[in-house]
């Protein structure tokens, strides 16, 4: 009987994929994850914490897109999530992951509506990568992408945002190739009737395509209250335009050289608030500018830039951070038999433990200094000014994508005093494929990271620091067997210095220091094996160490220890 | 199109300097937080004897090396009388270390020396700074002194005592708030909560208050001495208004309110309260009188400060002094 059922479903099945060929289709992706933690401690310091801790979930995410004309597409992804140990209903959630509907009015315009994925400029709109990452080894990469999926943080930079967006373009036959334009608009907050009004974000592009080799942008993003959702009039503003030129010009057949620039200005404004602490108005700019050479035939990339980001200049969609550090990670919130806080940690971040952003902030968040002091912010970090150099060489055999970045930056404007903090931040990366310099058939890759960062400042003795922060990141996949990879990684945070952070209060303004003493080390090794069952499809165990060591008495070393059991399919 | 991207581009660069902002930076002054702590210029009071009719206020003035917490403190030597200044700026000067003669509570300065304190209590190991004042006019309250009982009874007051009782002004022993008289009550009376009544009166027609109950405040000093504690010790006040104007109070045609003040603490109180409130009761409902029912404090005839005690505590004693109407703001001793 139940092999009639069976039979039965799958030909039901058959024909509705072969009738429906082109107006149904259906994605997704499905996991099984499982995490034993261990954390080490010495038993003098805690003998209240619970050593183990163990969970996981499987889950399906089931998405199908509909297509119910040649224009119109409605895409719809449901989660299904089990946590492991939730039998018969608990645990178990459903939610609904992604609605959106997308399509083409008049052959014209492009418009989608519901879940969509926002970029545009590094000043505008930008999902800045998370600290820790320094061409990173496929063994964090591929729990780092769990992690990224579950947030909707895309590989380019985007963030997810409910609302409506739109695009078009025109051709023109003379003076200008074409026209590009986007726009969009999204719900960042509902009110609450009461005290908080709608919040909404929208901007938009103008991409004016002149010539192959020329360039420009006009772009704008504003974030503002809907002043008569509430009885109150308060209203939070947040705007800017900035305009973007990119000009390539080849002096050789070899070589081509160009200008990257993007300048701009913000305004943001508190309007009638109560708070006598909200700045009625606060405006800056900033610009960057770079010369841009790239040598084909030894496919390497240059950039030699300038740029000055003002103290003032705020913009919500590309300053926010992924991470919040002020808040302490879910898992072993706090440590010790006097119940401290714990600092969010490398491992945390992989682990999916950290508080992360789902939309964008208009409070700069709290930043550790010890893993980034220069660009907290992303490359918009407000209170930059100076010079950055970047190359990028790209290969086909042995050092595929070898990169080396240098950034001597200053404050704008002194924190605390009329000494301005000096930063130097330089990163390298290289990607070593082992197996073309022995002609292997199997891949042997090595990835290497490193990130130097110093931060300094002069004065009287209470104004003076130096931070140094190291870090070092580094893996190796081998395909010892077909299919089957050995991973092996690690990532180590040398950090000694004193760091004055800014504490800033809900209106961004700067309102008293942490004066810290970073003097630690931070390591994480990582082991595993993957089995590729294709390239979206794949089943990882692993065991990872941690732990972290301060020099000075006061603070807590500690380690956790992780095994991982990952089940990953994409579809 | 070349020629205008090419426009932008200078454009750009020729605007592109920042105007050095060296002197201007976020946040609080690191040297304030975090610098070292001393005393630039000694900090010091502008004149030792203080005539504070002539002088209006005497001010502190110095400078320190950065912007700290300080607090000076003015203690009385006779009366006890203590005022406090506080800040946080670098420089002291009349702006912000100004003293008006005036005390933080009940009892005020009188003619006497005051010994001045200076600390800084947020800068370890910081000196404490001593200086010397001598009071030889005490300051001017601004307002409408009814009595601070330096003058005796006036000729239209009357007095209730319960027979245990005695109830009288006393001069000359320290206790007073202000000067150098007050009224005190003092006897045991098991059969009955009141202990005693003084009812001050103008020698002829009103106090001579403005019309307007709004702005103006009652004070008055009280310190509950024995059968204290909350709950057991209260004070009424009986306002007397001649609605009518005929030159007497009729209790049974015009406005008396009552208005009760319990026990809070011990000490000196200062007892201040807005002259319009005493149409409500605690809950905020307006009261009932037999007048108009407004208070109207240019109609003032007569106000009775009636002391009322446990009658299950044993002794009840109680002093009153300085009883003053201000406007606009309560009384500052």
């Amino acid at each position: 009987m139940n092999r009639k059922v069976l039979l039965f479903l799958l030909i039901i099945s058959a024909n509705l994929v072969i009738g429906q060929q082109k107006k149904f289709q259906i994605n997704g992706a499905a996991r099984g994850y499982f995490l034993s933690n261990n954390l080490n401690l010495d038993e003098s310091l805690d003998s209240v914490t619970t050593r183990k801790a163990n969970y996981g979930h499987t889950l399906l995410d089931l998405g199908f897109s509909l297509t119910p004309n040649k224009n119109t597409e409605v895409i719809g992804m449901f989660r299904i999530r089990n946590e492991l140990g939730g039998f018969w209903g608990g645990g178990v959630s459903f939610d609904v992951r992604q609605l959106s509907l997308k399509g083409i009015a008049g052959n014209v315009v492009k418009y989608e509506i519901g879940d969509i994925d926002l970029k545009m400029t590094p000043y505008t709109l930008f999902n800045t990568l998370e600290e820790g990452v320094v061409n990173e080894g496929d063994v964090f990469d591929l729990r780092r992408e769990i992690v990224h999926y579950d947030m909707f943080y895309g590989n380019d930079n985007t963030w997810r945002m409910q609302g409506a967006k739109m695009n078009f373009g025109l051709e023109f036959g003379k003076h200008i190739n074409s026209i590009d334009v986007n726009g969009f608009i999204t719900r960042q907050r509902p009110t609450d009737g009461i005290a908080e009004p709608e919040r909404v974000y929208g901007g938009g592009t103008i991409k004016i395509k002149q010539s192959d080799n020329l360039t420009i942008g006009l772009n704008s993003v504003n974030v503002f209250d809907l002043t008569e959702t509430i009885q109150d009039s308060i209203q939070y503003k947040n705007n800017v335009h900035t305009f973007d030129v990119l000009y390539n010009k080849n002096i050789t057949r070899n070589i081509k050289v160009g200008l990257k620039s993007e300048a701009g200005i913000s305004g943001t404004s508190y309007n009638n608030y109560i708070d006598t602490r909200a700045p009625e108005s606060l405006e800056d700019w900033f610009y960057d500018v770079a010369l841009v050479a790239h040598i084909k035939d030894k496919n390497i990339k240059m950039e030699l830039g300038y740029k000055d980001v003002g103290a003032d200049f705020f913009s919500a969609g590309a300053q926010t951070k992924r991470i919040d550090y002020s808040r302490f990670p879910g898992l072993y919130q706090q440590i010790t038999n006097s119940a401290v806080g714990r600092q969010i940690s490398y491992t945390d971040m992989i682990s999916g433990n950290t508080e992360n952003s789902f939309k964008i902030n208009e409070q700069l968040l709290p930043y550790f200094a010890g893993y980034n002091n220069i660009s907290p912010y992303g490359i918009a970090t407000p209170n930059r000014r100076g010079i950055y150099v970047n190359l990028l060489r790209t290969d086909s055999v042995k050092f595929r994508n070898s990169f080396l970045n240098a950034s001597f930056m200053s404050q704008s404007r002194g924190t605390g005093t009329v000494n301005k903090k000096n930063f130097i931040l330089l990163t390298a990366g290289t990607d070593i494929y082992m197996n073309d310099f022995f002609g292997w058939k199997k891949q042997l890759k090595v990835d290497l990271g490193i990130r130097y960062e110093n931060t300094t400042r002069n004065g009287e003795e209470y104004e003076k620091g130096n931070l140094n922060s190291t870090f070092i990141d580094a893996g190796i996949s081998w395909e010892f067997a077909k299919k089957l990879d050995l991973l092996v990684g690690t990532k180590l945070w040398l950090v000694n210095g004193t760091a004055y952070v800014n504490q800033r209060n809900q209106f961004n303004t700067v309102v008293n220091f942490d004066v810290i003493d970073y003097h630690f080390t931070e390591n994480t090794y990582a082991a595993g094996m993957r089995y590729r069952f294709s390239d979206k499809n794949t089943l990882s165990v692993q065991y990872q160490v941690f732990d972290i060591q301060h020099k000075q008495s006061n603070s807590v070393d500690y380690g956790i220890s992780q095994f991982s059991f990952l089940y990953s399919l994409f579809f | 199109m070349k020629k205008i991207a090419l426009l932008l581009i200078v454009i750009l660069f020729s605007s592109s300097c920042r105007k050095e902002d060296s002197n201007n930076f976020d946040g609080p002054n690191l040297n304030d937080l975090f610098g070292p702590f001393s005393i630039v210029e000694t900090i010091k009071i502008n004149k030792n004897t203080a005539d504070f009719p002539s002088d209006n206020e005497l001010f502190f003035s110095g400078e320190l090396s950065k912007n700290t917490s300080w607090v000076i403190t003015i203690i009385g030597e006779t009366t006890g009388a203590k005022r406090t200044l506080t800040g946080t700026d670098r420089i002291l000067s009349t702006d912000n270390a100004a003293w008006d003669g005036g005390a933080n509570t009940f009892p005020g300065f009188g003619l006497e020396n005051a010994f001045i304190e200076i600390s800084f209590p947020k800068e370890e190991n910081s000196p404490v700074l001593y200086d010397t004042v001598s009071i030889t006019n005490t300051k001017i309250d601004n307002g409408y002194l009814i009595t601070s009982f330096e003058n005796g009874e006036g000729a239209n007051w009357s007095k209730f005592n319960q027979t245990t009782v005695r109830g009288q002004i006393d001069c000359g022993t320290g206790e007073s708030a202000k000067g150098n008289c007050h009224y005190g009550f003092n006897g045991t009376v098991p059969w009955d909560w009141a202990i005693g009544s003084v009812m001050v009166k103008p020698n002829s027609g009103t106090f001579g208050l403005p019309a307007s109950a709004s702005n103006l405040y009652f004070n008055m000093a009280f310190k509950p001495l024995e059968n204290t504690g909350i709950g057991n010790t209260f004070l009424q006040f009986w306002f007397d208004e001649d609605d009518n104007g005929d030159g007497v109070f009729d209790e049974a045609t015009e406005d008396r309110f009552i208005y009760e003040y319990w026990y809070e603490q011990g000490g000196w109180n200062l007892v201040s309260y807005k002259y319009s409130d005493i149409q409500f009761d605690e809950d905020g409902n307006q009261i009932s009188t037999n007048g108009n029912g407004l208070p109207e404090p240019s109609k003032l005839v007569s106000i009775n400060v009636f002391y009322l005690a446990n009658k299950d505590n044993g002794n009840a004693k109680a002093l009153i002094d300085h009883l003053i109407f201000t406007t606009n703001k309560p009384y500052t001793p």
